[in-house]
């Protein structure tokens, strides 16, 4: 049963009614005889902080990768801003505004943070005279001047010359993410951005995530940290076998009893305080 | 300069070029077995161009570059859609048929060689192994440089933050191939012979095992390879075969020990240092 | 004529079989290029022929080439492989290469860049059978060519190795799991790669009376070809490639000359590469990592 609250209606852009951003309609998944995304129909609306739990093996990160493109839907449809974009190809989808971050951390050890976060621009700089920019040459160059700008706001300038691989883990995962936003996406997939931080790290990160989404990009977070969640978004939309089985807040997700039975036997921390 | 001297500066200038022939594809993961098929593109096209219509030998080199760039886009298209073992037989078996054909073309010598009847001094030699290297090193700062890395390291993700991965690496094989080929066609026009023989799978194997040996992670790798293979030798000053048993022991040896090849990006930056001169923070 | 022709090749592509199945094997099973294969081929043919001249008896002479080829291929297997082969494809297939151009080069500076001959008493005996003539070691080669495949095939099938093999070519990671013994078996595809490809040598440098340093390059070069045809990882595939390659080299050498063997056997494997990669017998047993 999906619960429905009255908080998707709440979240409105500051320029008045709301549009959806990222909608799922019918989306279906199956590799051989195995569904791991089952009729699956959602839709977040622009500017909102929406989350995407479930326990293990539920599909969350199969959805990432059929909205961002790396699987191809069997059936059902994946809109972007109003865009239909179930047929495009994953590497155009940066281009129509989509980002994400991924669960292991993905940069290119060998390349500075630099090198790194300047691939986010790659869609952006796609021309022949993009491509062949010297930009590891002349600090003048736009896009490293752009890049660095957004690797001060996020307070990583020291580490531009560090190959990636050599830096810690919570470093590492905010350049990826820093990556994610030169791209200027309008819609930003975020798969288990707090994992592995610290609590201090994971504020931070909190805040600037908030910060980012005030800045216009609606944001979809899958998590399993619920404080983080709880903290960051004000729905959550729950997945179990591929199907959504909840989409309401976080504290009525956590009380909904399906939800509960769904995460039973598992450690995630939704079921931290049942008692025993 | 002695004549020995010369030929020696002349080899290691073309083996400069050959290097950075394999290293473009390499750098972008892909192993081009068949890099002698269009050395020998490059080496029987300009040599026919200038026996036969008296071209400027430099002329003749651009124009069968050129040409070979347009055949190695061609095989770029039919065999990037393999991956890995497939790509490595491919252009394995490319280069293989390359020489067959040759050798059956008895308008350039067939199996008994070609001789070519331009000459193409020694300056000219080292003018266009500098062009090379200055061209390549400056490509490797740009972004396309950048993106061959990404592709090389994750292609997935590189596709999903909008990079074409077939586009890089058609891009890297095809600029290789046009190297190789003009390295092909300076040897032909300063040894005034060239023969298919040469060019076979072993040849391929040399060289790649020389860009392996420098090492793929900086773009001064290959410079490095390609002297450690021409000039070790002349320091050891044994026969051939003696030198290439020493070589292949030292491949050997170094893909043991440091797999990434000698010149990686941290011994070069132990070398020649980082600006900011800190070193890396601590983990947690 | 043509008929003669074919079954030249057949004969011949006995020879490339068992080249076929040693680079399939290590293939199929490790998704490993083995480039020393030629070079071990060649060792194995010029080891026959330096013995051969030193009166040494054929029996030993052959068992010689055979632990040779078991030897050289467990040293590329302790210095290129088990150091790095589970995490770095890269190194194996370079490592292979270098043994290649180490083993060549050894064998010009011991016994020089000539072509040898070698000579048997029995070399000329033949059958003639309806106006063909079939060379009678010919014959004896590739009826042990194929009872070796025929051996591999049921080792595979029914013994506890064979399982454990076939396993490691599934999923290394899930072999481990299963508590196959990975390390252990590694060695064993490799010299059983290595026997097949001395056992072709021999074969090669007995039935065809020459022997040269160059053979591994031009010869068994040409088994990645058969291997290919018949379909990667497919020991089956490896003996009907070879078979083809034979009767394609024959009949080109017949119908062109000399000099389009190499066109024709390497124009093949180009073709099939483009159009049916997993080759005739093969269903995907190749795993395709970069």
């Amino acid at each position: 049963m999906i619960a429905s609250t009255d908080s998707n209606a709440a979240v409105h852009s500051t320029a008045g009614v709301s549009r959806p951003m990222l909608e799922l309609r019918g989306v279906a998944k199956s590799f051989g005889g195995l569904k791991v995304i089952d009729d699956l129909s959602f839709s977040v609306q622009a500017g909102e902080r929406a989350a995407l739990i479930g326990p293990n093996g539920a599909g969350k990160t199969s959805a990432f990768n059929l909205v961002s493109g790396l699987y191809a839907v069997d059936r059902g449809s994946v809109m972007l801003d109003g865009t239909d974009i179930t047929h495009v190809p994953s590497r155009k989808r940066v281009g129509y505004g989509l980002a994400r971050t991924f669960q292991n951390i993905r940069l290119m050890a060998q390349l500075t943070v630099l090198e790194n976060v300047m691939l986010g621009q790659s869609s952006a700089a796609s021309s022949f005279t993009g491509m062949l920019q010297p930009v590891n040459l002349l600090r003048s160059n736009r896009w490293g001047k752009h890049a660095r700008a957004q690797l001060e706001a996020a307070g990583l300038s020291q580490y531009e010359k560090f190959p990636a691989g050599e830096l810690p883990y919570g470093i590492q995962k905010r350049v990826e993410l820093v990556r994610a936003l030169l791209a200027r996406p309008r819609m930003l997939l975020l798969d288990e951005p707090a994992a592995g931080l610290n609590p201090t790290e994971t504020n931070e990160l909190r805040l600037h995530l908030e910060r980012i989404a005030d800045g216009g990009t609606t944001l979809l977070v899958v998590e399993h940290d619920m404080h983080f969640v709880g903290a960051l978004c004000r729905r959550v939309l729950v997945l179990n076998f591929g199907r959504l089985i909840a989409d309401c807040t976080p504290r009525e997700a956590q009380a909904d009893p399906l939800v509960r039975e769904a995460y039973l036997g598992s450690d995630d921390e939704l079921v931290s305080d049942h008692a025993s | 300069m002695s004549g020995y001297l010369e030929g020696v500066l002349v080899l290691l200038a073309i083996n400069v070029i050959l290097a950075y022939g394999a290293f473009l594809p390499l750098a972008a993961g892909q192993l081009n077995l068949g890099i002698g098929g269009f050395v020998a593109i490059g080496a029987y096209g300009s040599a026919y161009l200038s026996n036969e219509y008296a071209w400027d030998p430099l002329a003749a080199a651009l124009v069968a570059s050129g040409l070979t760039g347009f055949v190695a886009m061609l095989v770029a298209f039919a065999v990037l859609r393999t991956r890995g073992i497939y790509l490595a037989l491919a252009t394995f078996a490319f280069g293989q048929v390359v020489q067959g054909v040759i050798l059956n073309l008895n308008v350039v010598g067939g199996a008994a060689g070609y001789p070519v009847s331009t000459f193409l001094g020694p300056v000219a030699v080292f003018a266009v192994a500098l062009a090379v290297l200055a061209l390549v090193v400056l490509l490797f700062h740009t972004r396309f440089g950048i993106s061959v890395t990404a592709v090389n390291d994750d292609e997935t993700v590189s596709d999903l933050l909008g990079i074409s991965v077939r586009g890089i690496q058609t891009a890297a094989f095809t600029a290789g191939s046009v190297i190789a080929a003009l390295a092909g066609a300076l040897y032909a026009h300063y040894f005034s012979f060239v023969e298919a023989q040469n060019y076979g799978v072993m040849f391929s194997i040399y060289i790649v095992l020389y860009v392996l040996l420098g090492g793929t992670q900086s773009v001064w790798g290959p410079l490095f390879g390609a002297a450690v293979f021409t000039l070790l030798p002349e320091l050891l000053r044994g026969s051939a075969q003696w030198r290439y048993v020493i070589f292949a022991c030292l491949i050997i040896v170094v893909m043991n020990l440091r797999p990434d090849g000698l010149a990686t990006r941290g011994l070069l930056r132990k070398l020649f240092g980082r600006r900011d001169g800190a070193g890396a923070p601590e983990r947690p | 004529m043509l008929a003669q022709q074919v079954v030249n090749g057949l004969l011949l592509g006995s020879v490339y079989a068992l080249v076929a199945v040693a680079f399939t094997f290590a293939i199929g099973i490790l998704n490993f290029l083995n480039f020393s294969i030629p070079g071990i081929f060649m060792f194995a043919g010029m080891l026959s022929w330096a013995m051969l001249r030193a009166d040494f008896s054929l029996p030993i002479v052959v068992l010689a080439a055979l632990a040779s080829g078991a030897v050289l291929s467990w040293v590329v297997e302790r210095v290129t492989w088990r150091p790095v082969g589970k995490s770095n494809h890269y190194v194996p297939l370079v490592g292979s290469m270098a043994f290649l151009i180490l083993i060549e080069n050894l064998v010009l500076v011991a016994w020089g860049s000539d072509q040898q001959r070698l000579t048997l008493p029995f070399a000329d005996a033949s059958l003639r059978v309806g106006g063909l003539v079939i060379g009678i070691p010919q014959v004896v080669g590739m009826i042990a060519a194929i009872a070796a495949v025929a051996g591999l095939a049921l080792v595979l099938k029914r013994t506890r190795i064979g399982r454990g093999l076939r396993t490691i070519a599934e999923d290394t990671g899930t072999a481990r799991l299963l508590g196959v013994p990975v390390q252990r078996f590694v060695p064993v595809v490799f010299c059983t790669g290595g026997v097949f490809t001395a056992m072709a040598g021999v074969l090669f440098a007995l039935n065809y009376q020459q022997a040269s340093p160059f053979m591994g390059e031009e010869i068994a070069l040409k088994g990645i070809s058969a291997m290919v045809i018949g379909g990667m990882g497919n020991i089956w595939g490896a003996i009907l490639g070879g078979l083809i390659i034979g009767v394609v080299e024959t009949a080109s050498i017949s119908w062109f000359g000399a000099r389009a063997v190499d066109v024709a056997v390497y124009g093949l494997l180009l073709a099939i590469l483009f159009v049916r990669p997993s080759g005739l017998l093969g269903g995907g047993a190749a795993r395709d990592r970069a």
